[in-house]
């Protein structure tokens, strides 16, 4: 399997901020983007110290097996998923800690959907309205539950779907990091497959371009790079009320079958010699 | 107050599930007692670690509703105060964790379910998160008491994949990760036996909701229909994936 990652961070068309911050760590086949909340640049800060806090703890483990775990490890996921949900219980107490000892920062906090690979495994953690799409033969499906008053609505039953995305109140989240001393991690994990097309996005996306636009945009727009770009091109189109992100990861077919191996070492031979 | 006319009054009752002032939730009172709880089988399931697997129950006992606490780590509280067994009033709220469940006894059509979304709501431009500081200590402490529950034993019952027919390496699977691969690949869980076994078949996801059967390099069938994408797995269903047939049941 051969990955094509591309990604894309805009300020929008209403915003003076963009309080998105996200960061591919190829090394690491890891991604990771985050939303900040609070106003002034508390947001800014918080969203920036979640994204570096996780790439530098997955870094450390991948270097160092002994690097602690912050979360008690789940036995229904892998060591891998494991330690990403760590990252994110460490980048919680971060912001919370850097929010309690300024009093400026005190309402600041963030989501936080991040996405780390492990041949065709994949691990998948998040916290509020941050989404992680995946386009598997044709379909989009979310593979994230936002943790926000509405969606949480719409599982109850109280409100359609429908209604959700008129509701006032869409900008409330019940979940985030750094607005308490400890938080619940969703985690969960999925086999990836030749030709599926992973999304990572903040709600600046997803509030502003539907799910069928997306997933056409994906289908038709074929380079990493490009789909992200054309992507958040549409949210500002449409007014781009937000920040809006998006990390488009592409597994293409490659090196994995026997074909492929007895190419990359005849290529190798054929050097060497 | 007679036996009939509080059974009466239940049939008009009802408990709102609200977080902050959201209503989550409307639960009609009947005769059967109302349970809450973390565990998804509780009338009113709260997702949430300051919240005991079976916390509280409510029941009506000669003409009137009862709410009784079930050893729950965290405590019930009924207007403010910390009770073990307190008799309910209309309008009362009861605090679980960081939800609140308040006793509508249905006299008029007050409707508060509704109410808040009519109400011409400020318009919330900034993100915002629902927390108090006050609740932040207790959480901590809930969250330190979710993982000692966690260990206490479940009544959940366990999903199992039993072969019918095909070559695998077991018999029978219990699912007991968030994800399950079916295949020849070394990650599977089930693991297909010959050479030309594909790598990943299928894989299953656990959700929130229940099982979800979805593709691998295959296209599997659920009682002989090829299924289009991720698909929820009803106790009883039939998977088929090659010659592999598997029978997905939950087990006590």
């Amino acid at each position: 399997m051969r990955i094509d990652a591309g990604a894309h961070s805009d300020v929008g068309r209403v915003r003076q901020n963009n309080e998105d911050a996200y960061r591919i760590e190829p090394a690491l086949d890891l991604y990771v983007l985050s939303d900040g909340v609070g106003g002034e640049e508390q947001g800014e800060v918080a969203s920036a110290l979640a994204v570096e806090t996780i790439v530098r703890h997955c870094l450390e483990a991948e270097n160092n097996h002994a690097t602690p775990l912050f979360v008690e490890p789940r036995p229904d996921i892998s060591e891998r998923t494991n330690r990403l949900a760590s990252a994110v219980t460490l980048a919680n107490r971060k912001i919370f800690d850097s929010a309690s000892s300024h009093p400026d920062r005190n309402r600041m906090g963030a989501t936080i959907v991040a996405a780390w690979m492990q041949g065709q495994r994949l691990s998948l953690v998040h916290v509020g309205d941050s989404r992680a799409y995946l386009l598997r033969a044709g379909s989009l499906e979310q593979l994230t539950a936002d943790h926000s008053l509405v969606a949480e609505q719409v599982r109850r039953g109280v409100l359609t779907p429908q209604e959700a995305e008129t509701s006032q109140l869409q900008s409330v989240l019940i979940r985030a990091l750094g607005t308490a001393e400890q938080v619940e991690v969703d985690a969960d994990e999925h086999v990836l497959l030749d030709n599926d097309t992973l999304l990572l996005c903040s709600d600046g996306l997803t509030r502003m371009v539907t799910d069928p636009e997306i997933a056409s945009t994906l289908l038709t727009v074929e380079p990493a790079q490009a789909a992200a770009d054309r992507l958040v091109d549409l949210a500002n189109d449409y007014g781009g009320d937000d920040n809006v992100t998006a990390i488009v990861v592409r597994a293409l077919p490659g090196s994995g079958g026997i074909l492929q191996r007895l190419r990359r070492w005849t290529k190798h031979t054929d050097k060497s010699s | 107050m007679d036996e009939a006319y509080g059974q009466e009054l239940l049939k008009m009752a009802r408990l709102l599930l609200k977080f902050e002032s959201a209503v989550l939730k409307e639960i009609p009172l009947g005769t059967r007692p109302v349970t809450i709880g973390r565990a998804p089988d509780n009338e009113i399931a709260i997702d949430n670690l300051a919240v005991s697997n079976y916390h509280a129950r409510v029941y009506a006992e000669a003409g009137k509703l009862v709410i009784e606490d079930l050893s729950s780590l965290n405590g019930t509280f009924v207007n403010d105060l910390r009770v073990e067994r307190a008799v309910l009033r209309d309008g009362d709220t009861i605090q679980v964790g960081k939800h609140s469940i308040q006793l509508d006894a249905g006299h008029d059509a007050a409707l508060p379910v509704n109410g808040w979304r009519k109400a011409p709501a400020p318009k919330v431009d900034e993100t915002m998160v629902l927390d108090t500081h006050e609740r932040r200590e207790m959480l901590r402490q809930a969250a330190a008491a979710g993982e000692r529950s966690q260990l206490s034993p479940a009544r959940l019952r366990v999903p199992t994949l039993s072969v019918l027919s095909g070559r695998t390496d077991q018999a029978e699977y219990m699912l007991s990760g968030k994800l399950t691969v079916i295949g020849r690949s070394g990650m599977a869980t089930v693991r297909l036996q010959g050479w030309f076994a594909p790598r990943v078949a299928a894989q299953i996801n656990r959700r929130e909701d229940g099982y979800y059967l979805g593709l691998g390099d295959r296209i599997p069938k659920v009682n002989g229909q090829t299924i289009a994408g991720a698909t929820r797995l009803r106790d009883g269903d039939v998977i088929e994936i090659g010659r592999v047939r598997l029978h997905f049941a939950y087990r006590d």
